[in-house]
């Protein structure tokens, strides 16, 4: 790797080398049974040069030749993709404990027997369809180039999923758990899904109006991801965002405070610094509803003669599975928290005289995102009347604007919880929101 | 390379293994607005192996050839330890072992065509939005991806084929105030470079809807009649439909499964539903899937009645029907799942000016923006609408989103077109992604459907 980065570096005015590597395996249940086990062992590099303020790029899994690599990466420089930035020399980042060793020689028989002992605790109380999944994954990641740089980082990460679904459909209760290492889901995240699915297991038709919604952790990534574009270097330099004039205003309501601290290792996946080698730092987006910041790389901050806020990442946001090393760097927000409030889930519930718990969506990446819209599928929709879950509603729509919607909070939840979508957040409760039904 | 996986699975004592190698080739052009972010093209490869022990059936990805001990190890491992926990030993639906090498036909092949080239093309179409005055800005790629494919079995396949397939696409957006709308373009497919060329047409006619759409007026939520163009058709087919006839998708939900059954009527009369990846010069074509089946037609629903499933050798077992070769991979990271290939409704006799007339009054939806499903009930996205008032159309409405059920919305399907059209760029996200997705339909008519505004 050494000599890639020498040899890159004598054909350029700047180079970096980007190499990831990752040994996962996976255990899936469903319907109650084992399903399927599976493994990967994966690894790639990724080379950036500048050369006269142009770009070049390249990527691969097996170095057969470096040469090869330095030439591809040349002869994309020819297109001429702008680059007027320089790639930082960071010597000093924050320790972040991200890495558990125990994880790497943890046998799948463990997974299967942590997923069987929860198939079995979910089997005593419901009917449902029981899907449960575990995983882990061991990563290694590192960032040279030209001027010294030299940063790594090796982590470790443990994920359990338990999923009740109604019948006939994939709409169903769900809890994630995450960890650095193995560990039980505790009885508390069982009962949860336990009791949200049973309170709920009857079919109920509402009417279509405005009323409470509640976004659970696990949904509420449809509002942020809305957000994330808005607040996104990269619209602000596309002029495509509504609120690019708005640092300092008051946006949502003020019991919402959102940032992205990349430094909190209490989860797993904490970086001390962007895959660009730019130092992460702990960065208020809204602040009680008001605007704070834009997130910039190291290319868009550049463009708008600013400093990039350590937010340059490899891959893209909301889905697609693009491998790293495929993608450049681009603005993104990859550790994201909402502040919890001051009211329990309980207390939420009670707060709903007439509402829906928005349980999973359909459709999150559909409507006009850069304006802020979302228009999206319940799946399922949980409906409460006077504090009480009484039923699950089907073809559902929620829809609105993050710019309307999020300035009516009722209550935000006082604990915040990992989801599988982008970020660590407590559930929360908004005032009238359109809600459509068939009845 | 053939014998060198040959080699390499010799060493698995297994009741049955498979290993694929791929090595992928991609071209991205990228731009952003007027500026070009990304070019170049860029080579990718790797291994896949599945291996059936004791009726435990794992699957391994791997980067290196050096790996392939520790990965097949694994792999045997793994199988074993399902095999010791399952209720039910995995078994796979015979098939013949075929031994073949196919390359497609391609009329101008994408790979022998140069950057300088692509790259004029893709910032030719780009700049005809940008020329506009309310376009605000574009995100418009070229792109450009081969898989060479080598696939050995232990019961002695040998296949060697390679999937090429490119296609200009991206978004158009317009702004007038603080109101921003996106509209999709997309042109491409898999049987050649020939596909991109001429299509202004296509750029121009995007701009004009997404400069119309910031005069259109919010659609009011609620339930409508409505028709719903090739594009829309289509998606619905895939969404709401497709993936509901994977059977990996119901293979455990019991309830699903028997929902699902052949001979169930699930649609009317009007409607019959096919998927079938031998069509040839669509965007969904392929010869073999990724477990070496051979693919053939599979017609879905006959006449409203349920009558196919798409199939794995796993799930075709499992089902005791027969295998018709669905089970496809994203790429060399992944094992394959069953996937839609090219799914449509079959063209009916009604011309759009008879459907119109049919409709009275209601909506006519136009141009898909992407869609979800979760068993029964989907969602999906729609670019653009007219509303129609005594057959006549009038207005463009913006913010269309559908939510339905599967079983209510087959039914309401009243009338079918008799123009037929299918996808040329695709793109379905089920786990993995799959750009050759192809699907289709004429225009339809539904009846009933919840539109939710915003």
């Amino acid at each position: 790797m050494k000599d890639l980065l020498r040899i890159a570096s004598t054909v350029s005015d700047q180079a970096e080398l980007y190499c990831n590597s990752q040994e996962s395996d996976s255990v899936s249940f469903e319907n109650a049974q084992l399903k399927d086990i599976d493994s990967k062992i994966q690894s790639g590099l990724s080379l950036r040069l500048i050369k006269d303020n142009k770009l070049g790029f390249a990527y691969t899994k097996n170095l057969l030749n470096p040469k090869d690599l330095v030439d591809n990466a040349l002869s994309s420089l020819k297109g001429g993709v702008e680059a007027e930035f320089s790639f930082p020399l960071t010597s000093e980042v924050n320790r972040v404990n991200t890495y558990d060793s125990s994880l790497e020689e943890l046998n799948n028989m463990v997974m299967v027997k942590e997923c069987q002992r929860l198939v079995d605790l979910l089997s005593l109380r419901t009917k449902g369809q029981i899907n449960v999944d575990a995983g882990k994954v061991v990563e290694k990641l590192s960032i040279t180039n030209h001027r010294g740089t030299n940063l790594s980082t090796r982590s470790s990460f443990y994920y359990s999923y338990i999923s009740v679904f109604y019948p006939a459909s994939y709409a169903g209760v769900h809890k994630l758990l995450v960890g650095k290492k193995f560990q039980e889901m505790p009885d508390s995240s069982v009962n949860y899904v336990l009791d949200m699915y049973n309170q709920s297991q009857e079919e109920v038709k509402p009417k279509g109006e405005r009323m409470k919604v509640l976004f659970l952790p696990e949904t509420l990534y449809v509002l942020i991801w809305r957000l994330k574009i808005g607040t996104s270097g990269k619209s602000v330099y596309d002029k495509e965002t509504p609120i690019a004039e708005k640092i300092g205003e008051k946006i949502f309501d003020s019991k919402l405070t959102i940032y992205n601290d990349p430094l909190d290792d209490n989860l797993p996946g904490a970086r001390s610094f962007d895959d660009e080698g730019v130092p992460g730092k702990y960065f208020p987006l809204v602040e009680e509803g008001v605007l704070k910041n834009f997130y910039y790389d190291l290319h868009y901050a550049k463009k708008l003669n600013t400093d990039s806020t350590g937010h340059g990442f490899r891959g893209g946001m909301g889905f697609g599975a693009s491998e790293s090393i495929t993608v450049k760097p681009n603005p993104n927000l990859n550790h994201l928290y909402v502040k919890p409030g001051d009211k329990t889930f309980q207390e939420m519930l009670k707060m709903m005289d007439k509402g829906i718990i928005v349980g999973g969506v359909l459709g999150a990446h559909s409507g006009n995102l850069l304006n802020g819209d979302f228009s999206v599928g319940l799946s399922p929709g949980i409906y409460v009347e006077n504090g009480e879950i009484i039923g699950h509603v089907k073809d559902a729509m929620v829809a609105g604007n993050i710019y309307e919607v999020m300035k009516n909070v009722v209550a935000v939840e006082n604990v915040y919880h990992p989801s599988t979508s982008m970020g660590t957040f407590p559930s929360i409760l908004f005032e009238d929101v359109s809600v459509a039904t068939k009845y | 390379m053939l014998d060198e996986l040959k080699r390499i699975l010799s060493k698995v004592d297994a009741d049955y293994a498979d290993l694929r190698y791929e090595i992928k080739k991609e071209t991205r052009i990228v731009f952003n607005g007027k500026e070009l972010s990304q070019i170049g093209s860029n080579t990718a490869d790797g291994y896949v192996a599945r291996v059936l022990k004791n009726g435990g059936f794992s699957t391994i990805a791997f980067t290196s050839e050096s790996e392939s001990e520790k990965a097949l190890k694994k792999a045997t491992e793994n199988a074993l330890l399902l095999a010791g926990n399952l209720k039910e030993p995995v078994k796979l639906a015979p098939i013949s072992a075929v031994k073949d090498k196919f390359k497609p036909i391609l009329k101008e092949d994408p790979r022998n065509i140069s950057i300088d080239e692509k790259l004029e093309l893709t910032r030719q179409y780009n700049s005809i939005p940008l020329k506009q005055e309310g376009i605000s800005t574009t995100a418009i790629q070229y792109f450009e991806v081969s898989r060479e494919k080598y696939f050995v079995s232990t019961e002695g396949a040998e296949i060697r084929e390679d999937l090429v397939t490119n296609g200009i696409n991206g978004s158009i957006v317009s702004r007038k105030d603080n109101l921003l709308q996106n509209v999709r373009v997309g042109i491409g497919g898999s049987d050649g470079f020939y596909r991109i060329r001429n299509q202004e047409a296509e750029f121009e006619k995007k701009t004009s809807i997404a400069l119309q759409l910031l005069e259109a007026k919010p659609v009011t939520r609620g339930v409508y009649n409505v028709i719903l163009n090739p594009s829309m058709a289509g998606v619905f087919t895939h969404e709401a439909f497709g993936h509901f006839s994977e059977a990996d998708l119901i293979e455990d939900s019991p309830t699903m499964r028997e929902k699902m059954q052949i001979g169930a009527k699930l649609g009317n009369e009007v409607l019959t539903i096919i998927d079938d990846p031998t069509v040839p010069n669509q965007l969904g074509f392929y010869r073999y899937d990724d477990e070496g089946v051979l693919a053939s037609p599979v017609t879905l629903l006959n006449k409203g009645v349920l009558s196919g499933h798409l199939h794995s050798r796993r799930t075709a077992n499992n089902f005791s029907e027969l295998t018709n070769g669905h089970s496809v991979a994203e790429d060399y990271r992944y094992a394959p799942i069953i996937r839609m290939g090219n799914i449509f409704i079959q063209a009916g006799t009604n011309s759009f000016e008879e459907l119109l007339t049919e409709l009275g009054d209601g909506l006519y939806i136009l141009d898909a923006k992407g869609g979800q499903t979760s068993g029964e009930n989907f969602t999906f996205g729609a670019q653009y609408a007219y509303l129609v008032k005594g057959g006549k159309i009038t207005e463009m409405v913006r913010d269309i989103n559908i939510v339905g059920n599967l079983y209510q919305t087959m039914q309401n399907i009243v009338s079918v077109g008799n123009d037929l059209v299918l996808s040329e760029i695709g793109g379905c996200g089920k786990g993995q992604l799959n750009i050759r997705s192809s699907h289709g339909g004429p225009h339809i008519m539904v009846k009933n459907l919840v539109i939710g505004g915003v």
